[in-house]
């Protein structure tokens, strides 16, 4: 395949899903200026989320189109830019998710808490974009910049409740941590360009050979370092702390955004350059790769055990998700820790999986939290006192979503688990195994002590719970969606099977 | 010649299964009328059992049976069906009759209990589960039913649980009954494994034990029978496992008359009958049921003489006359035994149902406290009267004639088995002489108000009591016709004019001895109780049976459960709660980690990652 070094006009088509979100991003934040503050709170909210919507289109259009190119794959900018079957089914994932935070936001988040709404909703388009960029690049600069576009747009997100004092102090902390883990990255990915001589994911792992055998420290230095950087992004253990503080301060939209796609970025982004670099390489004389994956497995150990084990003590729902959320991060690394051999093909399968299975079931969660926190004022466990005598079918829809985090059959969440723990079986990784099962008891605890306010405490308020039109449809959206992946996993596993393949979407040829 | 009811034998247990659905669905909200749907279907089910034994009696009805396949994995099939055969459709007569009966007198009986719609469903239940028993074809079904009447008497025992004493017998009842379900369920296996091609249908194994002898040796055949037998042992109340029967007396009287008279009991009786080729290739097996049956059936006996408690006195009745049974099949006299059963279910539901409208009336069980009621309420003295000679062997109601059966066939296969029943006559007669008179003769008590019970409850004694008169002639030593139909063929007649007259003898003399010590006051009560005090208390006490298993099994066992107790709380909870702890301690780090510190948070990541590296790329120089 030639690489084509100039972008010409013909090339933008591949670029449609990203131009369209940059274009509703430039519209709406002059729009934002034009129009009336009251008709600019609602229209901006649609609009933003209409542009997800068509951009969304277009990757699944690219989509179809992909089979017919050469090789399933395209590259643009001399292959700093790839769009391939793993980009588009992250975006995918990406776009639907902040759609979905943003519908079912609509209507639901208080003047009085957010006054800038239309900023909130315009800055999600350039934070998506940056998820894209993220999932799409094959190079380390273009994956540097997107991160920064997701990072500098989630910082601003996180501030929106302006006159909130722990919203600015969530934004500072999230600034303060975030960047330091930018340079933990960007200090690693120089040592890479350094010793290999390129910032291209391909010459890198073409030049890893050499790198082994004369700079082995030097590689381990660089990658520990990404390790590390990524590690905050992800808020694995112990580099996790900020996420609590953070998830509570943003506003729950935002804090749904965080979780679900801020997370799913830093993720693609993982794979792109380890499984490039590091995997696919004939092992030397040294250990390295070992290391770098054994390294990831211990992350992904401690963080399933402190976020379970944190959640457990948590009476702030929202922070309770945070520390969910590092739990299930480390259960997201899992199948890309185990490494890829011949035992172990399904990594990429078993990570979508999951994280399809994750974006429902948070955003279920998050929606009814907002609903529930706007309604009573309280973010406690105890705000979700009596749901069930005041709304008895969201909190059936709660009870399925809680189900499926706690992984209990038949949700998507109980399938997610059980392929990741098949792969680390396969693997003959039992002590990870262990670790996943058993924080998945103890998470039962946590879960729980939702489920049992809903239902066997009585609450303050006799009236019933006023939903939003469309959060509540966001929720039970999410509900069924959660028990389909629960009840169909092979299909849409086979799916996701058939749609990916590790030759073309990885290795950069 | 029509097969049609026989084909459809399947919808008799169908209703009461029904009416249990109905009544557990919609108990409460039914109120009276729940009562009402669980009478009508135990009467619809005992219209189609009459129908099907008027067919099956017209004719020489072939055996019937149906079966489909119920689990099958790989090479494994297990089948479930069902099977009409004479000897079903006697049981399925006897039981739908007693069922009906016992709804109907409940109408009365239970009428104040506020949980009566329970109640019904549970006789609904049993009901089902005691004709499907009857119905199902092959071993493994007949087990399930087996285990479902069990659960239905544990129900129905403990119904008054608000009485200690009810949940200790219903308990009582289960555990003792269980041990002998272990033995019958182990026979399963065994028979499983060995019958050719795993099969469990009675028709196969009649062709195994009966036709093709030895296929299995005599050593397994020996083993199966007596396991099996433990099973009716238990079931049936026989001695060493007759300890629950009298116990169960807690539960409601109707209950007493249903199950532990003349249905379930006598199900281990169905179940040897139903399996005796197993028995007959065992001459050990068939000696042990013989020597069993006879020693619970006077072992019982005595004992029934020293209780005070009316519905104690009839349990131990009860077991004596399984005891008979037994005692029947052990010597070889299926029809003697089946016979015995078919009477002694009318007149032993007579009796308990009379017995029931006594304390019904006076509100307590004891003899001792009764008196003189004979007066004050009529048809239940005539009917207990005529129930009570009819289970003391007087011609010519129908007792004299079963157990006549079965004697006569004793002396000719074993005569010392023969004497035994006849002392067991004896004492069988001075109980119930002792029973009728202690209650329904003498003078009336001070501040009694008895007074006879409603229509309901009478009813159903007046058409019992006149069953315990006529249906003993459907097997005289005249005419054999019960038999004949039952076992195929014309049974061989056991005619003898010694027998009859020596157990009528006896019969009588109890009566008589009886009528002197409690009504005429010739011999004095004491007469025995005060030169040998040990011998009454002895019998008072049950030959300090249950006083036995309770230092020998249930002390020891408890002791084990303290043990086994101690264990669980403190090594098993102790490593619940130790990792407990540990969960806890990880969240308190978690917590104290979590400052707020924005600048301990880069210093954790940062000492997190050099700790990683430096433990990952370290133990490579190590």
């Amino acid at each position: 395949m030639e690489t084509k070094l100039a972008l010409t006009w013909s090339d933008l088509w591949y670029v449609t899903p990203e131009l369209v979100l940059t274009g509703f991003a430039v519209f709406l934040t002059l729009l934002d200026l034009v129009l009336p503050r009251r008709v600019s709170q609602i229209a901006i909210g649609w609009l933003t989320f209409v542009g997800l919507l068509v951009s969304g289109v277009f990757v699944v259009l690219l989509m179809n189109e992909l089979p017919g190119t050469d090789d399933g794959v395209v590259q643009l900018l001399a292959g700093s830019y790839r769009i391939d079957d793993f980009g588009n089914l992250l975006k995918l994932v990406f776009l639907g998710s902040a759609a979905f935070i943003v519908f079912s936001s609509l209507g639901a988040v208080k003047d009085e808490d957010v006054p800038i709404k239309g900023e909130m909703y315009s800055l999600v388009l350039p934070a998506t974009l940056g998820a894209m960029v993220m999932s799409s690049s094959g190079d380390l600069i273009t994956l540097f910049v997107g991160l920064e576009l997701l990072s500098i747009t989630s910082y601003i997100l996180v501030a929106v409740r302006k006159k909130n004092r722990l919203s600015s102090e969530a934004a500072f902390k999230y600034f303060v941590t975030g960047g330091t883990a930018s340079a933990f990255i960007l200090y690693g990915m120089s040592f890479l360009y350094g010793i290999t001589g390129s910032t291209n994911i391909e010459l890198i792992r073409e030049g890893f050979g050499y790198a082994m055998e004369n700079a082995e420290a030097l590689l381990y230095i660089s990658f520990f370092l990404m390790i590390a950087g990524f590690a905050v992004k992800l808020a694995l253990a112990p580099f996790h702390a900020w996420s609590p503080d953070v998830y509570q301060g943003a506003p729950t939209p935002v804090t749904a955004f965080l979780a679900v796609v801020a997370k799913g970025a830093a993720f693609a982004m993982l794979y792109r350059i380890f499984v490039n670099s590091a995997y696919l390489v004939p092992p030397g004389e040294t250990f390295l790769q070992q290391d770098v994956f054994l390294g990831l497995s211990v992350l992904a150990g401690a963080a399933m055990i402190v976020g379970t084990a944190g959640a457990l003590r948590q009476r702030n729902v929202k922070r309770l998700l945070a520390l969910s959320g590092v739990a299930n991060a480390g259960i997201l690394l899992i199948p890309l820790a185990l490494g890829f051999d011949g035992l172990h093909t399904s990594m990429f399968s078993e990570f979508v999986y999951y994280l399809i299975a994750y974006a429902f079931m948070n955003i279920g969660a998050f929606s009814v939290l907002m609903i529930v926190t706007r309604d009573s004022g309280n973010e406690t466990v105890s705000g979700f006192a009596g749901l069930y005598h005041r709304a008895p079918w969201t909190a059936a829809a709660m009870t399925v979503l809680l189900c499926s985090l706690a992984g209990l059959p038949v949700t998507g969440g109980f399938f997610g688990k059980l392929f990741i723990l098949f792969g680390t079986i396969q693997t003959k990784t039992y002590w990870l195994a262990a670790i996943l099962l058993v924080t998945t008891v103890v998470s039962y605890a946590v879960y729980f002590t939702i489920i049992r306010q809903m239902y066997m405490r009585s609450g303050s308020a006799d009236s019933g719970l006023k939903l939003t039109a469309p959060a509540a449809i966001t929720i039970w959206i999410c509900a069924a969606a959660t028990l389909a992946l629960g009840f169909l996993p092979v299909p849409i596993l086979d799916w996701i099977d058939s749609v990916f393949s590790i030759r073309l979407d990885f290795l950069i040829q | 010649m029509s097969t049609f009811f026989t084909e459809y034998a399947w919808l008799i247990p169908l209703f009461p299964f029904a009416a249990f659905i109905i009544l557990t669905g919609m108990g409460k909200s039914l109120g009276k009328a729940g009562a009402w749907i669980a009478t009508v279907a135990s009467f619809v089910s005992l219209v189609l059992a009459v129908c099907l034994a008027t067919e099956r009696m017209s004719g020489n009805a072939p055996e019937y049976s149906k079966q489909f396949e119920w689990i099958s994995i790989g090479k494994l099939k297990l089948m479930a069906g069902f099977e009409v055969t004479n000897l079903s459709t006697l049981m399925l007569v006897v039981v739908t009759l007693v069922a009906f009966l016992v709804n109907l007198y409940s109408q009365g009986y239970m009428k104040k209990d506020e949980r009566i719609s329970t109640f019904y469903a549970y006789v609904a239940l049993f009901t089902s589960s005691m004709l499907g028993l009857v119905l199902a074809d092959n071993l493994l079904t007949f087990y399930i039913f087996w285990e479902l009447v069990g659960v239905c008497s544990f129900l129905l025992v403990g119904f008054w649980y608000r009485k200690p004493e009810a949940k200790a017998a219903a308990k009582k009842a289960f555990i003792v009954t269980r041990i002998g379900d272990l033995g019958l369920l182990i026979a399963i296996l065994l028979l499983f494994w060995y019958m050719p091609g795993n099969a469990l249908d009675f028709t196969a194994i009649h062709n195994v034990f009966d036709t093709q002898g030895g296929v299995i040796s005599t050593g397994i055949t020996t083993l199966i029978a007596l396991l099996i037998f433990l099973g009716a042992v238990g079931k049936s109340g026989q001695f060493p496992l007759h300890v629950w029967l009298p116990d169960a007396m807690e539960g409601p009287t109707p209950i007493s008359a249903l199950i532990h008279a003349a249905t379930m009991v006598a199900a281990g009786v169905f179940l040897v009958a139903r399996t005796f080729d197993i028995f007959e290739a065992s001459q050990v097996a068939m000696n042990t049921v013989a020597i069993i049956g006879a020693f619970t059936a006077i072992f019982a006996a005595t004992i029934g003489l020293a209780q005070n408690d009316i519905k104690r006195i009839l349990a131990f009745s009860t077991v004596s006359q399984l005891g008979y049974m037994m005692l029947a099949l052990g010597v070889g006299s299926v029809g003697g035994a089946m016979f015995h059963l078919f009477t002694h279910a009318f007149f032993k539901a007579l009796l308990f149902l009379g017995a029931g409208s006594v304390i019904h009336s006076v509100h307590t069980q004891d003899i001792r406290e009764m008196g003189g009621l004979g007066g004050k309420m009529k048809i239940t003295a005539w009917t207990f009267g005529i129930g009570a000679l009819a289970l003391s062997g007087i011609p010519p109601l129908s007792g004299f004639w079963s157990k006549d059966a079965i004697l006569t066939v004793a002396l000719e296969e074993q005569p010392i088995l023969f004497v035994v029943g006849l002392v067991a006559a004896f004492f069988t007669a001075l109980y119930m002489a002792r029973l009728f008179f202690l209650v329904f003769a003498g003078k009336p008590r001070e501040g009694q108000a008895a007074k006879e019970s409603s229509a309901v409850m009478t009813i159903p004694l007046i058409v019992l009591a006149v069953l315990a008169v006529v249906s003993g002639f459907v097997e005289t030593p005249f005419n054999g016709w019960l038999g004949g139909w039952l076992l195929g063929g014309e049974a061989e007649h056991h005619v003898s004019g010694l027998v009859m007259i020596v157990s009528a003898a006896v019969g009588l003399l109890g009566i008589y001895i009886g009528w002197l010590m409690y009504a005429k006051g010739t011999i004095r009560r004491d007469a025995v109780s005060s030169r040998v005090p040990g011998l009454v208390k002895v019998l008072e006490r049950k030959y300090y049976i249950d006083e036995l298993y309770q230092a020998a099994f249930v002390k020891p066992l408890q002791g084990l459960g303290k043990l086994l107790e101690l264990f669980d709380e403190y090594v098993i909870d102790g490593l619940v709660r130790l990792s407990g702890h540990a969960v806890g301690a990880v969240g308190r780090l978690n917590t104290r980690l979590q400052s707020g510190q924005v600048q301990a948070y880069a210093l954790t990541a940062v000492i997190g990652i050099v700790i990683l590296m430096l433990a990952i790329a370290g133990r490579r120089f190590w």
